[in-house]
């Protein structure tokens, strides 16, 4: 059962949303070629259903909706989460499922991927164009800043568990004990044939 | 002792053919702050209630919707919208003065072109047989004379298939919350309207009425009777505002 507490959650995401899109004109371009479909994102952890319809140039969400969706898509919040910042290729052990057009989904992903908020047109509008100008490359700086640290944070982090604290194995360690295994597991065999020869040969 | 029949008029009993005007002088006198006083009154939930008729109306591009007791217009604006250029929408109500506000809103707002008003008693709705797609009649019905006639009339004009939702003020599932509400219903609403409007008595008309309206069983068995078939309700804000659903077989 739908509550109104959820009503008014996706009432105001709704309203973020459009009010952020207003500075993506090309998103909102691309949210009109999609106009009438409905995307049902069903996520099972936690459970709720979100219905998601681009209408006008706009992103309209709902709690329900009577009728069929033109694609439902299944999966734990994570596992969506994942999946709106990587290429669909292949959906197979990604912890998604999608039933009905994979076009739409893969529509709806450029989409969120090429999201570009003119952030100066936003701020301009209450600050004047000066202040605006200014602050928005102040936010595309810490916004580019911050997604390098992202990236070189994720290798520090790595060398660190690696070379430094030893918990987990290189990359290269874990090859060669990989190789070794396959090693191992030729001569077992050599071994095993070997006997089961030997044995062939004795027998009367 | 007089033969003539009477209905309620909020708590009071009038004669039936005076009704309508009665009805008519409170939406003349609230029409022009209606969406002001709306939210004042509900803490602006009346837009989430709306918002879910919406959800369940599954109106899609080319649907013929009728909304009736339209009002101002907040469901019409929704449903010309989704209805796209090739559907239609038909914003009635039989108060000329929430019409007038209604259509101005929607012009104002852009919608055009596939809207058109109707000033029409939703007894005896003007429309050919098995003409709309959805009906939804939105704090309207309460207000109605007859409400079996009108339900019956919704069910002529609608198409076999189609479905009509009734958005209703209706009763309290918990009984500290009927108290709470009966309070701000009686006491804090008409001041409310005497301070907003300048008109307590038409606000306290808007509670009463909601107190004879009929609960979610009985409205749902009224529906069953004018043919619907599938009827449900959902209850909303702990029964303070309930919509019904039913299908033309």
């Amino acid at each position: 059962m739908t509550s109104t507490l959820t009503i008014a959650a996706l009432a105001s995401a709704e309203k973020m949303i459009n009010a952020a899109l207003r500075y993506d004109p090309a998103t909102r371009i691309g949210l009109t070629q999609l106009e009438g479909k409905i995307i049902a994102l069903q996520i099972t952890t936690p459970g709720i259903t979100i219905f998601m319809m681009p209408m006008d140039d706009e992103l309209r969400l709902m709690s329900s909706w009577d009728g069929d969706a033109d694609t439902r898509i299944t999966g734990s919040l994570l596992a969506l989460a994942q999946l709106s910042q990587t290429e669909i290729h292949n959906l197979k052990d990604s912890g998604v499922t999608v039933m009905g057009d994979l076009s739409l989904l893969a529509d709806l992903q450029r989409l969120v991927k090429n999201l570009d908020i003119d952030w100066e047109e936003m701020l301009s509008q209450f600050t004047g164009d000066i202040i605006g100008h200014q602050t928005a490359q102040l936010i595309r700086a810490k916004l580019s800043w911050a997604k390098d640290r992202a990236k070189s944070g994720q290798r520090l982090t790595s060398e660190f568990l690696t070379e430094e604290l030893k918990t987990l194995p290189g990359k290269a360690e874990l090859n060669d004990f990989y190789q070794q295994v396959d090693d191992l597991r030729l001569a077992v065999d050599r071994a095993a044939a070997r006997v089961e020869k030997l044995l062939t040969e004795r027998k009367p | 002792m007089s033969d003539k029949k009477t209905t309620h008029f909020g708590f009071k009993e009038v004669p039936v053919d005076e009704k309508a005007e009665r009805v008519a002088e409170v939406f003349h006198s609230v029409a022009a702050k209606y969406d002001v006083m709306n939210d004042l009154m509900s803490g602006g939930i009346h837009r989430l209630w709306k918002r879910f008729t919406i959800e369940a109306s599954g109106v899609r591009a080319g649907h013929k919707v009728l909304d009736i007791a339209g009002g101002t217009g907040d469901l019409s604006y929704q449903f010309a919208k989704l209805v796209g250029a090739n559907g239609q929408v038909v914003l009635a109500d039989i108060n000329a003065s929430m019409l007038g506000v209604g259509r101005d809103r929607l012009t104002d707002r852009g919608i055009a072109g596939n809207i058109n008003f109707a000033q029409c008693d939703a007894q005896f709705l003007p429309f050919p047989d098995n003409t709309f797609d959805c009906i939804t009649i939105a704090f309207g019905l309460r207000n109605v004379t007859d409400k079996d006639m009108a339900l019956r009339s919704m069910q002529r004009v609608l198409k076999p298939g189609g479905r009509l939702l009734v958005l209703e003020f209706s009763k309290p599932q918990s009984e500290i919350l009927s108290k709470v509400y009966d309070t701000y219903s009686f006491k804090v609403l008409p001041f409310m309207g005497k301070l907003v409007t300048n008109d307590a008595e038409s606000y306290r008309y808007l509670a009463e009425s909601i107190r004879m309206h009929p609960d979610q069983q009985t409205l749902k068995e009224m529906m069953d009777n004018a043919g619907f078939v599938r009827t449900e309700f959902h209850n909303m804000t702990g029964g303070i505002v309930a919509l019904h659903k039913g299908i033309k077989p």
